[in-house]
């Protein structure tokens, strides 16, 4: 179809189940608040052992405050009464759960639940809000500066026409037109941003309007208005704000110990006191990126205050020993949220936004009458590279997962992709460059023995072919050249490496081992933090789901969504399961068990931490401080105990 | 006592769903009038984008002035409508979109006309005010779809009739046609 014709509610396409757009929506709505409480309930399951691990910690800052006061005027009598009340309680809860030791009545136990678990989940609501207060306020312009984005070109048809295809789209929903920014990217993908309906952009690549017929690109544009109209806008602002969240926890703990940690807090607050405009957004993106970065577990702040290499001072020294225990709150509080937020809040909070993509498939079929075109839009979109640059701190917003959708199998690279391959192939081919495949004439019989030649270079190279490993290493770059990616960041382990540091080479561990480093340093670099890092699960539905559920609203049958596996193929999945399953299962709560374990040292190290200070300030402690030691005692075998019985 | 409390919390549930259910249909009705006013910009700019248009393909194609009259005319007979009903519009605009489409087909033939770049911009603001017309009567009939249904519905359709709240029309060319129609069952 040549893009000049019109491409209103087409004619042609008279829907077999005209309320299934609407019941489909109705459907995805539900599912939505279905997806939203499990989500919450996932955040209640994490915020038990986040905030047992937080509330010592809490508490001893507080008792420390207290004493510092207490050291120059004098707290009265009834306030170290009820903190020997909380630690007496402390102590008989302690007693009961670890050595079966008195009874527990029903108020103690509340007292004892609500004192442990109060003050942490009250930070964490007050960081979530402060949170969700700070970046409110902070606008798009971070965002699209960091992209890259630009405005359309009005002499341009092409622009033009997408222009225009936006306002039918807003027309068709009755919304104010979105602006639209174009990216000159290599990837072709589109996304919807924004903190709300009035300040949404989308935003698309030029590629898109060279690869999509206008029909195909009017339903892609109708999924992006439909999402901003559903308000996924500020699902995704919420999405964000609870990793966000997570992120400042760790830097708060991080703090005491680490530059990087106190930067990115100090940003914070001077982008709290910031004017709105400009700088204020893209302030708010940097930030944002910073408090993702910090979720990953390789922050070194804790390494490098512990085990600097060069000598320290006896400043350094003493604030070592005093601040060790918190080496413990900050890993076990580390280790929590690693493990539930990838395992549990993070696969929820994408099933969240999975169903807000379907509601805007079903909307987008709603807008333009014709889920042929999504469709369509959505099996081409699979089949290029939909890779963003500088765009990973939201890579959930795009239409397209920009990492790669594998459920689709069977989709064959196109005729030019594979021409394409195939020239950077023979022209990496060392000695004779010249020699060009007849590109007139080529065929998927020649991919296929390019794809086996392939292969066998690749094997030579492992055995330690050095010409083969350096034509490897030629082509990876060339074709991320050729799909316009910065050839130096394509990182292939050297295979000769490899193949020696199986036969135990010692250097050759380290070279790959540097290696690994640095390309994680580029990734880090490239802005690979986003929410996707964070969730096992991924954000975008599988386009296999999506192609289904296009055609339960009329789209035409599509052998891509029904391809299936071999009988044999699936019973090797199913073995494979059968084997993997169990053994998850095992790693899972072999994890409990530690976080269980790291929250009880814990426990007992911050004890003895904070009895040390406390009978440091000179207080009638003596007698308190030796029911602690009984009470660590207490919890350390119990502890020991457990461990032993596995 | 007891009787008075009860009797006061139906009362007062019933204004609540009184005021609830006329808050609701006010907003509907609003939003069938914003959404007529949406297609009405659109079919204004149509009427002031279509000479344009016949004064740029005039000069290409002089012999198919048949073809060009019936666009003219089906113009100045939308312009003449433009203060009537929804009914005696939607048949005249319609026949406008007809005759514009018709007059694109013709153009296929006139490689010469193909080529221009002043045709192929006013073709696309044309086309895209076309595709707008029929959006914005594909949200303005959903929305007519759904004051309808809400204000026939049980018991709001007592509270409908009390307040003037009537039915609102749909934008479509053969609805006068179809009032003959009888069915039977």
């Amino acid at each position: 179809m040549s893009p000049q014709e019109p491409a209103g509610p087409s004619a042609a396409f008279a829907p077999r189940d005209p309320e299934a757009f609407f019941k489909a929506q109705k459907r995805n709505r539900r599912a939505t608040w279905r997806m939203s409480a499990l989500g919450a309930f996932a955040a209640l399951i994490m915020g038990i052992p986040l905030t047992l691990a937080l509330t010592p910690l809490l508490y001893g800052v507080m008792l420390v405050a207290a004493d510092i006061i207490n050291y120059f005027s004098p707290l009265p009598a009834e306030f170290w009464q009820n903190v020997n009340a909380i630690a007496r309680l402390g102590q008989h809860v302690g007693d009961y759960f670890f050595n079966h030791r008195g009874t527990l009545d029903p108020q103690q136990l509340l007292w004892a639940l609500g004192l442990s678990l109060l003050p942490g989940m009250v930070l964490t609501l007050v960081l979530w809000l402060c949170m969700l207060a700070l970046f409110r306020r902070g606008g798009v312009g971070g965002a699209v500066a960091s992209l890259n984005a630009r405005e359309p070109n009005q002499g341009d048809l092409k622009e033009l026409q997408l222009a225009d295809a936006a306002q039918e789209m807003a027309i068709a929903a009755g919304l104010p037109a979105p602006k639209l920014m174009l990216l000159d990217s290599p990837g072709a993908n589109a996304a919807a941003i924004g903190t709300s309906a009035q300040d949404a952009r989308i935003v698309i690549s030029r590629r898109l309007l060279d690869d999509l017929t206008r029909d195909q690109l009017q339903a892609l544009l109708a999924h992006l208005v439909s999402s901003v109209g559903n308000g996924d806008l500020h699902v995704a602002f919420t999405v964000t704000s609870v990793f966000e969240t997570c992120g400042l926890l760790i830097t708060l703990i991080n703090s005491p110990f680490g530059r990087q940690s106190q930067k990115t807090l100090w940003r914070i607050v001077r982008y709290a006191f910031l004017g709105s405009g400009a700088t204020k957004s893209a302030e708010a993106d940097a930030v944002a990126e910073l408090l993702a970065g910090s979720l990953d577990m390789n922050s070194t702040d804790i390494d490098r205050f512990f085990n600097s290499p060069q000598k320290v001072g006896l400043i350094r020294k003493f604030l070592r020993l005093v601040f060790f225990p918190i080496v413990f709150t900050n890993m076990a509080i580390e280790i929590t949220l690693w493990f539930f937020l990838n395992l549990l809040l993070g696969p929820s909070m994408a099933l969240v936004w999975r169903t807000r993509r379907y509601l805007a498939d079903a909307g987008a079929v709603e807008l333009t009458r014709d889920p042929d075109a999504l469709a369509g839009a959505l099996e081409r979109l699979a089949q290029d590279s939909s890779a963003m640059p500088g765009g990973g701190w939201a890579t959930h917003l795009f239409v397209i997962n920009p990492t790669g959708d594998r459920s689709v199998r069977a989709v064959q690279p196109t005729r030019e992709q594979m021409q394409q391959a195939a020239a950077v192939w023979a022209t990496s081919r060392p000695g004779d460059a010249g020699a060009n495949p007849d590109s007139t004439r080529f065929a998927s019989a020649d991919y296929a023995q390019l794809k086996r030649e392939m292969m066998a270079t690749g094997l030579a190279a492992f055995r330690g072919d050095a010409q083969a490993a350096a034509r490897m290493q030629a082509f990876a770059q060339a074709m991320a050249a050729a799909h316009g990616e910065d050839a130096a960041s394509v990182h292939i382990p050297n295979v000769a490496d490899i193949s020696a540091a199986t036969r135990g080479d010692r250097a050759a561990i380290a070279r790959i081992q540097a290696a690994t480093r640095e390309n994680a340093q580029l990734q880090a670099k490239r802005g690979t933090t986003g929410l996707q890092s964070q969730s096992f699960l991924s954000f975008h539905p599988p386009l296999k789901k999506r192609l289904r559920r296009l055609e339960r609203m009329g789209a035409q049958f599509r052998a891509e969504a029904h391809a299936r596996m071999s009988v044999g193929g699936r019973a090797i999945a199913v073995a494979l399961w059968l084997i993997i399953g169990p053994l998850l299962a095992i790693a899972a709560g072999l994890m409990f068990l530690l976080i269980a374990i790291m929250i009880g040292f814990n426990l007992v190290l911050l004890t003895i931490w904070l009895s040390v200070i406390h009978w440091a300030f000179g207080q009638n402690w003596a007698e308190n401080f030796s029911a602690f030691m009984r009470f660590v005692n207490d919890v350390a075998t119990a502890l020991n105990k457990a461990t032993r019985s596995r | 006592m007891n009787a008075l409390i009860v009797v006061a919390a139906i009362t007062a549930l019933l204004l609540f769903f009184l005021l609830a259910s006329f808050n609701r249909l006010v907003s509907m009705r609003n939003g069938v009038r914003n959404g007529w006013s949406d297609i009405d910009v659109q079919l204004t700019r149509r009427h002031d984008l279509v000479p344009n248009l016949v004064e740029s393909v005039r000069g290409y194609m002089d012999h198919e002035r048949l073809t060009l009259e019936a666009v003219t005319q089906a113009r100045s007979q939308a312009v003449a409508v433009a203060g009537a009903g929804i009914a005696a519009r939607a048949v005249a605009e319609l026949a406008l979109s007809g005759e514009v489409s018709n007059l694109f087909g013709v153009a296929e033939r006139y490689p010469a006309l193909k080529a221009s770049q002043n045709f192929l911009l006013l073709q696309e603001q044309l086309t895209s005010t076309e595709n707008r017309i029929a959006f914005a009567r594909q949200h303005y009939n959903e929305l007519v779809r759904q004051y309808n249904t809400a204000i026939a519905e049980f018991p709001r359709n007592l509270m409908a009739g009390m307040f003037g709240f009537t039915p609102a029309q749909m934008f479509a060319a053969d609805s006068s046609d179809r009032v003959n129609v009888e069915v039977k069952v």
